[in-house]
């Protein structure tokens, strides 16, 4: 059932990542076309910074799924058992915590923005292009919690993160030949 | 004392393989805790949003992408020929060609491990083949792969350039020349091993082999010639030049038929994750930026430095050995985004050029990922080689020594890293 969830899941934020990804190229060299025209386009700057930001948060929670988030496991495997599934339930704590703080701070900003739209385009709300924060937030939450259970066994086993993505990609490169 | 504890939940939080991102978050959150109550945490969304949306950045999702649908093709194997065709005629030819194929590759997609493993697969077993030991093929792979993070296009010099409000532009130049020395040192290295134990010539060099294989890797080329030739020419920034590279990279892989819509959604994926984990970075380090501001700490440090030395050579080298050591436990990116935004007003005040510094962290970094624990380079090298990762260490070590001599030479000969930059743009 979590599996299925999970599949699911990062089905959809796949297809959010590529569709944000290719509007993303697609501005940027659109940009400069125009600009090599002499018809910059005034409305570059803002929105494609926005989707970079929209990149930001909908590949974040993804990466959050897949155990990618950049970090330094060394240490903590060298906690001998049962310490280390303490520190490992404490940590997931904190960045629960954190990522409920985020959902919440950005959910009230949502409420002060109401009425503002973009400088550039008037007729986008900034409600809508700021809704990224609480929306990722709460994305980052689920998908953390549903790739928990496969990281607390890796730690149980002493399984390094990082030397099983170099597993991974050495893996996918031997069969791409 | 607050700048203490927050430093204190940092470390903690980082022991504990909290995604480093989220580390530097919540360490801000405890410091604004600390100083202003919880009455401002809303302005911990305000701050996460306006870090994901640093302008400049959007050059590193372009390049990633350009990189992946480069990657996705044949380009590896036909930059790997055209090489050979030049340098197969040299003892120790493959590691010739394992060396300058990384000066092109390698950091072209965002994740070192992605490009070394590209790169190591098709080399290193290669070179086992041809009599070349395992540990030594490694240290080959390993030690270029790191060096062209210094050539552009590299995403953490992107990164240093925006923390240190620098030009990306001037940096990517000023990496050129330290580059190709670098690369000319490691394959110095790799010819006195060659001899010593007396590994292989490939082929008699051919004319016609050259202008061959040179013609099947003319897509290759494609990118280093739209991003050095657009820059250098100020025809265009590092964004535009990166977003030209994607549509280089797509045209050309769909007339070569390398290209599928299966791949181009891989590369895309691709692209998109990596970009995330690092703005993500990028995003909590605005946090943790506003308030180390607030507590003054950049200021305080660089005039505690100031008070003990104010010698610019002898500051330059504490803080190469202090970015040495945090090499040995911490990734490029995160290494930049935790420490640049802290040094950078010691910098500026003892006089030092921001581009030259940015060339001389982004190399220190490079030898960084040569030094376990933190060696993903390293250890995809040796993990392809099936190696002991000390039996590489013991080669490897010449080959970093290369590294850290272009390194002296860059920090103490400006005019090495920084002519072309004179030239082109002051």
């Amino acid at each position: 059932m979590l599996e299925r969830i999970s599949k699911v899941l990062e089905t959809l934020l796949e297809w959010i990542l590529i569709s944000l990804m290719i509007v993303l190229t697609i501005i940027v060299i659109v940009a400069v076309v125009y600009r090599k025209l002499d018809a910059s386009l005034s409305w570059y700057d803002e929105v494609a910074s926005i989707t970079l930001a929209w990149v930001t948060y909908y590949g974040g929670a993804l990466a959050a799924l897949k155990r990618k988030h950049i970090g330094f496991d060394t240490l903590l495997l060298s906690i001998p058992m049962p310490l280390r599934m303490v520190a490992t339930a404490v940590a997931e704590a904190f960045v629960l915590g954190f990522f409920l703080l985020l959902a919440w701070a950005g959910w009230e900003v949502l409420l002060v923005l109401e009425g503002d739209s973009l400088v550039s385009l008037t007729w986008v709300p900034v409600q809508l292009t700021q809704s990224v924060i609480p929306i990722g937030a709460a994305l980052f939450i689920i998908c953390d919690l549903l790739s928990f259970p496969s990281y607390w066994r890796m730690v149980a086993r002493g399984v390094s993160l990082e030397h099983a993505e170099i597993e991974a990609e050495i893996e996918a490169e031997m069969k791409r030949r | 004392m607050t700048v203490f504890l927050v430093f204190v939940a940092l470390v903690a939080l980082i022991c504990l393989n909290v995604p480093i991102a989220v580390s530097l978050a919540i360490a801000a959150v405890f410091g604004l805790i600390l100083t202003e109550g919880t009455g401002s945490l809303v302005t911990v969304a305000l701050d996460m949003y306006d870090g994901s949306t640093k302008f400049s950045l959007i050059a590193i999702p372009m390049f990633v992408l350009a990189g992946a649908i480069m990657n996705a093709g044949g380009i590896t194997d036909r930059l790997i020929n055209f090489i050979g065709a030049i340098m197969g005629f040299i003892r120790g030819g493959l590691a010739m060609v394992n060396i300058g194929v990384s000066l092109f590759f390698a950091e072209i997609s965002g994740s070192a491990v992605a490009d070394v493993a590209a790169i190591g697969s098709i080399m290193i077993p290669q070179m086992k083949r041809r009599g070349y030991s395992a540990p030594f093929s490694a240290a080959v792979t390993s030690s270029s792969a790191s060096l062209a993070i210094i050539i552009p296009p590299s995403i953490p010099m992107i990164i240093y350039a925006v923390s240190a409000n620098t030009s990306v532009e001037q940096l990517f130049v000023a990496g050129l020349v330290p580059g190709l020395l670098g690369a000319a040192g490691l394959m110095g290295v790799a010819y006195a091993f060659a001899v010593r134990y007396d590994l292989p010539v490939e082929k008699a060099f051919n004319f016609k082999e050259v202008r061959r294989t040179f013609v099947e890797a003319l897509p290759a080329f494609a990118l280093p010639v739209i991003i050095l030739g657009g820059i250098f020419g100020g025809f265009v920034t590092a964004t535009e030049a990166a977003g030209l590279a994607v549509l280089a990279a797509v045209l050309i892989g769909a007339w070569y038929r390398e290209v599928d819509f299966k791949r181009l959604k891989t590369a895309m994926l691709d692209g998109g994750k990596q970009t995330a984990v690092v703005m993500l970075l990028v995003a909590a380090s605005v946090l943790m930026g506003g308030f180390l501001t607030r507590a003054q700490l950049p200021q305080e440090l660089a005039q505690q430095l100031l008070s003990l030395t104010d010698n610019k050579y002898l500051i330059l080298l504490i803080l190469n050995v202090f970015f040495l050591v945090i090499g040995f436990f911490l990734h490029s990116v995160a290494a930049i985004i935790l420490v640049i935004p802290i040094v950078v007003p010691l910098i500026e005040q003892v006089g030092i050029d921001p581009v030259h510094f940015g060339l001389i962290v982004t190399l220190n970094l490079a030898i960084g990922q040569q030094t376990p624990p933190v060696a993903s380079v390293l250890i995809t090298s040796c993990s392809i080689a099936k190696a002991n990762i000390w039996d590489v260490s013991k080669i490897n070590i010449y080959f970093v020594g290369v590294l850290l001599m272009v390194l002296l030479l860059c920090t103490y000969v400006p005019v090495v890293p920084m002519f072309l930059v004179e030239l082109f743009y002051r």
